[in-house]
């Protein structure tokens, strides 16, 4: 079967049929399944990354049962389309806690969500793992259940920041945002990073990711002798017209910044191909392309076992790899505590050391939740894609 | 940088007036205000590209498609949404008609079509810098759209009906003009302005299915400055609106353009309601 | 005067439901909210919270909507409003931190400003501007939200205010939010049935009508724009601690159009539709979670199919009474003898109305050319004409709708305020209009009690708390309201709906409603436009019977007979200008009068 993005079905939203009568006997506890609740912002503006998830989500679940599920246990995925409401996946989250007892969540996939939840969570000690970039969203003091798969905004921000002074040797940058939440927040945080490590700020703004000409900011920025622009914004339209400006701009400076740089819908919203040339963006150690065009030897593997089964072209590698790896965390703390208890569930991932997943190699300890390692985030030459991963940006080895 | 604020300015005032004629021509025969002005100048850009891009139609037969699509669907508003409101025109239900009637057209583009902004074609490829034909090309259609309006309202007699049926609905109809087919007519019109608002900006908005609601805001306050009805008002409300916000998103950044954009307009409302340039006054009693 | 003796069958109209009758809908709503508790869910607790709390926000707004008619589309911009000032005065990033209850009332009171803010478009602007008005706010405050970092957290947004003991459980929450529903509930229910809630569905679906009886539009809708925008505020503060934690995307134009929606689902003029409608709403993303993605889509294809097919929403659906038949062969049977204790204290009528030389165009047309007219006391003024001669545009300038370019229109002696109708009213000056306006979903007794609106004393918070004065206020007007039923001959039928009503019977209300006033002078305005011979004869007799109670009559009619039957006086009128003036005998034999006019 392939998934595809388009016309996916809400797998596994089928109710577990006994969830609702409430205590799980001992005597049953052997055999029901394996309920694992999943966040994600399937419809709706910014639903790329979770329909990515989502694939790396039902291949595994999928891959699971087949071998036999945890123990014989059957993995049963409970998914609610969350549409990025803060509101409505707060309504799922209790809804999973409460009615359908699920015994781990992975999600939300967005901060704005992940925010709401995360309190709601951690009342209800549920065992959770999120790919949100948000600092404040992981503190194992006030949120003990709440584990970070991915990298968090810091370890974003250190590596466009490491890669715009230290690789591209720029001094003088402009710092872009759009008007959403998440725009506004992270252009704010990189600007105030690169002042303090020296480097100047000489432009900061936010547009309205609608605005449909770019010249005014784009004209400023390099009249205030920018040398490279850091773009925080998941807003393709917004990038490709910026990318269309520079180009008629003659201006060659580097735009470095958020994953979106390397969204396949900007290849059709640029006016040539070479628009997005000098275009570098967060990507993934695994998920890189050596100089031999070749992934990791275990990504390698997984392409292989996707092939045919999930279409790479539309989505992002890491995306899919990150889906898989959240599902086979909680079987495997299922299946190496046997027990599917909240606090079995987080004192298993509490020892978790380098992990080998997909997409990382992943450790927690009780006082770091923060399971992505640091030096796995790269940059990715943005217009390099290929079965959603990227070649290295020049600069790394 | 003057230049290049007065290009795009321009450009997207002319789409923000297209819009707003939009809306006025609907309203002249109906009295009616629809939520689905800006949804037709979405779905032009959406539309013109389904045909041009997806489809690979040349760039002719893929505007008369996208206009014959859209003055279509001003039909069906006017059926669905409008005339069984009619009746009860002073209980408003018509903005809840054609708000429903909006979201559903702005659903089903983010469900079948993308709920990314999609390409628009080239259409001529003439021009560079600030005259480049996606600055050009709606002040173009504009001009056309007035001139053509012009025309049909002063030359012909369809046209001569509805400007009839817009300053008197009763004497219109005790005249015998056939009131209801002159109101289809008219919203197969605004259908088509909408949607050549729409083709004409899409190298500008792009086929995004979230410009309906934007076009909508834009594409009134053009009506409201300029007062409704008001044609020419529209075109010169719209044309300023479009140079202060553009000019605002250069002076004040993202943020605060719409908010300035939003202050201005009620102020300028709360002090001439009627518009700058006057509307016609409606008999309470 | 035979006007009593037909013999007219007994009407047997369903009586009007109980008090008891009324509220068992709610109180059965707070049964069942009160069990839920007993289940033991958490994730019921959350949704039965929200429900509550938003029907805090949707209490309010069904005044504005639902009642009076203006179309509030971005409401959650309060929310917003609201749910941040409580978290930030809560955390205490500007000020220092204030305890949660107090933040609460903050909101309530910033809720309230912006309410108001938001509403004064309203006052001055068509309905669909100020849609977009209110859509517009919308977006610009969650823009400033976002750039107001110091102080909202921008995009990483806040933490909502917790609440102390015991309300930090979920259950204790729900039970303190249900507690504030229910007092909003009673609370927008005591304005709902008081003369301010009947001022603004007059406002809303007779606005001419409403002006006429003095109702001040700006002052009525500020004070439900204060009280709405308190109740959307304090919602916010609630809904940010039911959140937990509040980001901008939170705020979004489903969930203003959720509110919008139910309160047009629940039906317009009902408290008990619009909650129904906000439960419904609440509950249904829940139970169709695989359809979260046509969530919209089937939220704008219901809101379309309500519009077209039950306007009344839920409320219409749920009102088994009205659908009952009224009685057939209904006749109207005025009492004149009502009209002594109805009109016996009357204003004193301290002289005549007078216009000299009034003038008044509309463009080139000169619509009243130099007219001169009295309207004494107790006397009965016919004015009579071709149409178009200007009979209506006389009555229309005299209760102030037009301003004339020339001219002076004076009551005894002073000036009369041109252009200003809703200040006729407070002179004792009442009329009724060509096409009779009213309020079709209110009660006949509702529609005659707005006739009143001046008189009432008590004050809005008076009403919001039901307190004594505002009760007794209240129970005058209903009494003397069935009092001018009486004398207009619609006693049978005060519990009925007025769009049940024939159009005869229309008329006579629409005199009822004038007769509320006690008014010095009454203008009719074709009264026996389609009533039966019978009817205008007993029409004539309660016109002479309310002249003889000391009323001026301004009497504006095509039935040449009605007039010379009743009238001390007759004015002519012919393309503006006065034609003839004389008693009905005179103009009987006037020669210009009788071949220009009544045809030989």
């Amino acid at each position: 079967m392939t998934i595809t993005r388009r016309g996916l079905g809400l797998g596994g939203a089928g109710l577990a049929a006994g969830s609702a009568l409430g205590l799980a006997l001992p005597a049953l506890a052997q055999s029901e399944p394996l309920r694992v609740g999943w966040l994600a912002a399937l419809t709706g503006p910014s639903s790329a990354p979770a329909v990515g998830f989502n694939r790396g989500v039902m291949w595994a679940a999928e891959a699971l049962n087949a071998a036999g599920g945890v123990k014989g246990r059957k993995v049963e995925v409970i998914t609610r389309d969350t549409q990025g409401d803060p509101t409505k996946a707060v309504n799922a989250t209790q809804e999973m806690i409460s009615q359908l007892k699920v015994h781990a969540i992975w999600g939300p996939t967005n901060s704005g969500e992940s925010l709401a939840t995360t309190a709601i969570m951690a009342r209800g000690k549920m065992p959770n793992i999120h790919p949100c970039v948000v600092n404040s969203l992981i503190d194992p003091k006030k949120y003990p259940n709440a584990f970070r798969i991915a990298p968090s905004n810091i370890q974003w921000d250190d590596a466009v920041r490491n890669y715009t002074t230290g690789v591209a040797k720029a001094k003088k940058v402009a710092v872009i945002g759009d008007t959403t939440g998440y725009g506004v927040t992270a252009a704010n945080d990189s600007a105030a990073g690169f002042q303090k490590d020296g480097a100047e700020v000489v432009y900061k703004a936010n547009i309205d990711s609608t605005q449909p000409d770019m010249t005014p900011d784009m004209l400023r920025a390099r009249n205030a002798g920018a040398e490279a622009i850091v773009i925080w914004s998941v807003s393709t339209g917004m990038i490709a017209r910026m990318l269309n400006t520079r180009a008629k701009m003659g201006w060659d400076v580097p735009f470095i910044g958020h994953p979106s740089l390397s969204s396949g819908e900007i290849a059709q919203l640029i006016e040539k191909p070479d628009y997005w040339k000098k275009v570098y963006c967060i990507g993934y150690r695994s998920c890189s392309f050596d100089a031999n065009g070749k992934l990791p030897p275990r990504n390698e593997e997984l392409l292989r076992k996707l092939a045919g089964k999930i279409n790479l072209q539309d989505t992002l590698l890491w995306w899919v790899a990150c889906g898989i790896d959240a599902v086979n965390l909680i079987a495997d703390a299922a299946a190496q505590t046997g027990s599917t208890r909240n606090d079995d569930i987080i004192r298993y991932w509490n020892g978790v050391k380098s992990w080998p997943g997909y997409y990382g190699e992943y450790s927690w300890t009780p006082d770091e939740h923060n399971g992505y390692p640091g030096q796995d985030v790269v940059m990715s030459d943005a217009s390099s894609g290929r079965n959603g991963a990227f070649a290295l940006a020049p600069g790394y080895a | 940088m003057l230049a290049s604020i007065l290009a795009s300015g321009l450009a997207v005032g002319a789409v923000y007036a297209l819009i707003g004629i939009t809306y006025n021509t609907m309203f002249a025969t109906s009295r009616v205000m629809s939520f689905t002005a800006g949804q037709l100048g979405m779905l032009g850009g959406v539309l013109g590209s389904l045909f041009i891009l997806r489809l690979g139609l040349p760039v002719l037969p893929g505007l008369v498609l996208t206009l014959a699509a859209c003055a279509l669907l001003g039909v069906v508003t006017e059926i669905v949404a409008v005339r069984p409101v009619l009746k009860s025109l002073d209980q408003h239900l018509y903005v809840l008609s054609t708000l429903a009637l909006a979201l559903m057209i702005q659903h089903t583009a983010a469900l079948e079509w993308s709920t990314e902004p999609q390409p628009f074609p080239r259409l001529i490829g003439l021009g560079e810098g600030i005259w480049e034909e996606k600055y050009w090309l709606p002040v173009a259609a504009c001009a056309a759209t007035i001139l053509g309006l012009e025309y049909l309202y002063r030359r012909t007699l369809v046209g001569r009906a509805f400007v009839a049926i817009a300053e008197d609905n009763y004497a219109a109809r005790a005249l015998g003009l056939p009131e209801r087919n002159l109101r289809m007519a008219s919203y197969a019109l605004a259908g088509a302005i909408g949607a050549l608002a729409g083709f004409a900006g899409g190298q500008l908005l792009l086929a995004f299915f979230a410009n309906g609601p934007l076009l909508n805001f834009y594409g009134f306050i053009p009506v409201a400055l300029g007062g409704l009805g008001n044609n020419r008002g529209a075109v010169i409300g719209g044309l300023a609106l479009g140079l202060f916000q553009q000019a605002a998103n250069f002076l004040v950044g993202g943020i605060f353009s719409s908010v300035a954009v939003f202050t201005l307009f009620i102020l300028v409302l709360l002090a001439a309601p009627q518009g700058l340039f006057g509307a016609a006054a409606a008999r309470r009693v | 005067m035979g006007v009593t003796d037909t013999a007219a069958p007994a009407l047997k109209l369903p009586a009007a439901p109980s008090a008891l009758a009324r509220l068992l809908p709610f109180l059965g709503l707070l049964a069942g909210a009160l069990l839920l508790p007993f289940s033991g869910n958490d994730y019921w607790a959350l949704i039965a919270t929200r429900a509550c709390i938003y029907w805090v926000l949707v209490s309010g707004l069904n005044l504005i909507v639902g009642y009076a008619g203006q179309l509030a589309i971005g409401y959650v911009a309060i929310l917003a409003l609201g749910a941040y000032t409580a978290s930030v005065l809560a955390a205490g990033n500007v000020l220092p931190a204030l305890p949660s209850f107090a933040a609460l009332g903050c909101a309530g009171l910033v809720g309230a400003v912006f309410g108001v803010v938001v509403g004064l478009p309203a006052l001055r602007l068509r309905t669909f501007y100020f849609a977009m008005t209110t859509l517009g706010f919308a977006t610009i405050v969650t823009q400033i939200a976002l750039a107001w970092q110091d102080v909202t957290g921008g995009g990483i947004g806040i933490p909502g205010p917790e609440m102390p003991a015991p309300l930090d459980t979920p259950w204790g929450y729900y039970l303190f939010c249900l507690g504030a529903a229910a007092l909003c509930t009673w609370l927008t229910a005591n304005i709902a049935g008081s003369r301010f809630g009947r001022a603004l569905v007059a406002v809303r679906d007779a606005e001419v009508a409403a002006e006429a009886c003095g109702v001040a539009k700006p002052r009525l809708l500020v004070q439900v724009f204060l009280l709405a925008g308190a109740l959307a505020g304090i919602a916010g503060g609630l809904f940010a601690t039911l959140q937990s934690y509040i980001t901008p995307d939170a705020f979004t134009f489903d969930l203003s159009l959720l509110f919008f929606i139910a309160v047009l689902i629940g039906g317009r003029g009902s408290i008990l539709g619009p909650l129904l409608g906000t439960i419904l709403l609440t509950l249904l993303p829940e139970v169709a979670a695989p359809l979260a993605a046509w969530s919209t889509f089937l939220y704008a294809a219901l809101l379309l199919v309500i519009v077209l097919a039950i306007p009344g929403g839920i409320a219409a659906l749920l009102d088994f009474r009205s659908r009952r038949a009224l009685p057939e062969g209904r006749a109207v049977q005025p009492r004149p003898e009502a009209l002594a204790t109805l009109l016996g204290h009357h204003r004193e009528a301290r002289g005549a109305i007078e216009l000299r030389g009034v003038v008044l165009a509309f463009g080139a047309v000169r619509a009243i050319d130099g007219l001169d007219l009295d309207l004494r006391p107790g006397e009965v003024h016919g004015l009579i004409g071709p149409n178009g001669s200007g009979k209506t545009t006389t009555l229309n300038v005299i209760s102030g709708y037009y301003r004339p370019q020339q001219g002076s229109l004076t009551l005894a002696g002073a000036p009369l305020p041109a252009g200003r109708p809703a200040l006729r009213a407070p002179q004792g000056i009442a009329r009724t209009f060509q096409t009779p306006r009213l309020v079709g979903e209110a009660t006949v007794l509702q529609n005659v009690m707005v006739g009143a609106t001046v008189e009432g004393r008590s004050t809005f918070l008076e009403a919001l708390f039901q307190l004594p004065r505002q009760r007794r206020e209240e129970r005058e007007m209903e009494a003397r309201a069935r009092l001018a039923l009486a004398a207009a001959g619609l006693a049978g039928l005060a519990d009925v709906r007025a769009d049940r009503l024939q159009h005869s019977e229309l008329r006579f209300m629409e005199i009822a409603r004038a007769l509320m006033l006690r008014p010095a002078f009454l203008m009719l305005d074709e009264p026996a436009a389609g009533l039966a011979t019978e009817e205008i004869k007993r029409l004539g007799a309660l016109i002479r019977a309310i002249a003889a109670q000391g009323t001026g009559v301004l009497l504006v009619e095509h039935h040449a007979d009605l007039i010379f039957d009743i009238c001390d006086r007759v004015t002519v009128l012919n393309l503006g200008r006065e034609l003839a003036a004389g008693t009905p005998a005179e103009i009987r034999t006037h020669k210009e009068v009788v071949s220009a006019y009544l045809g030989g």
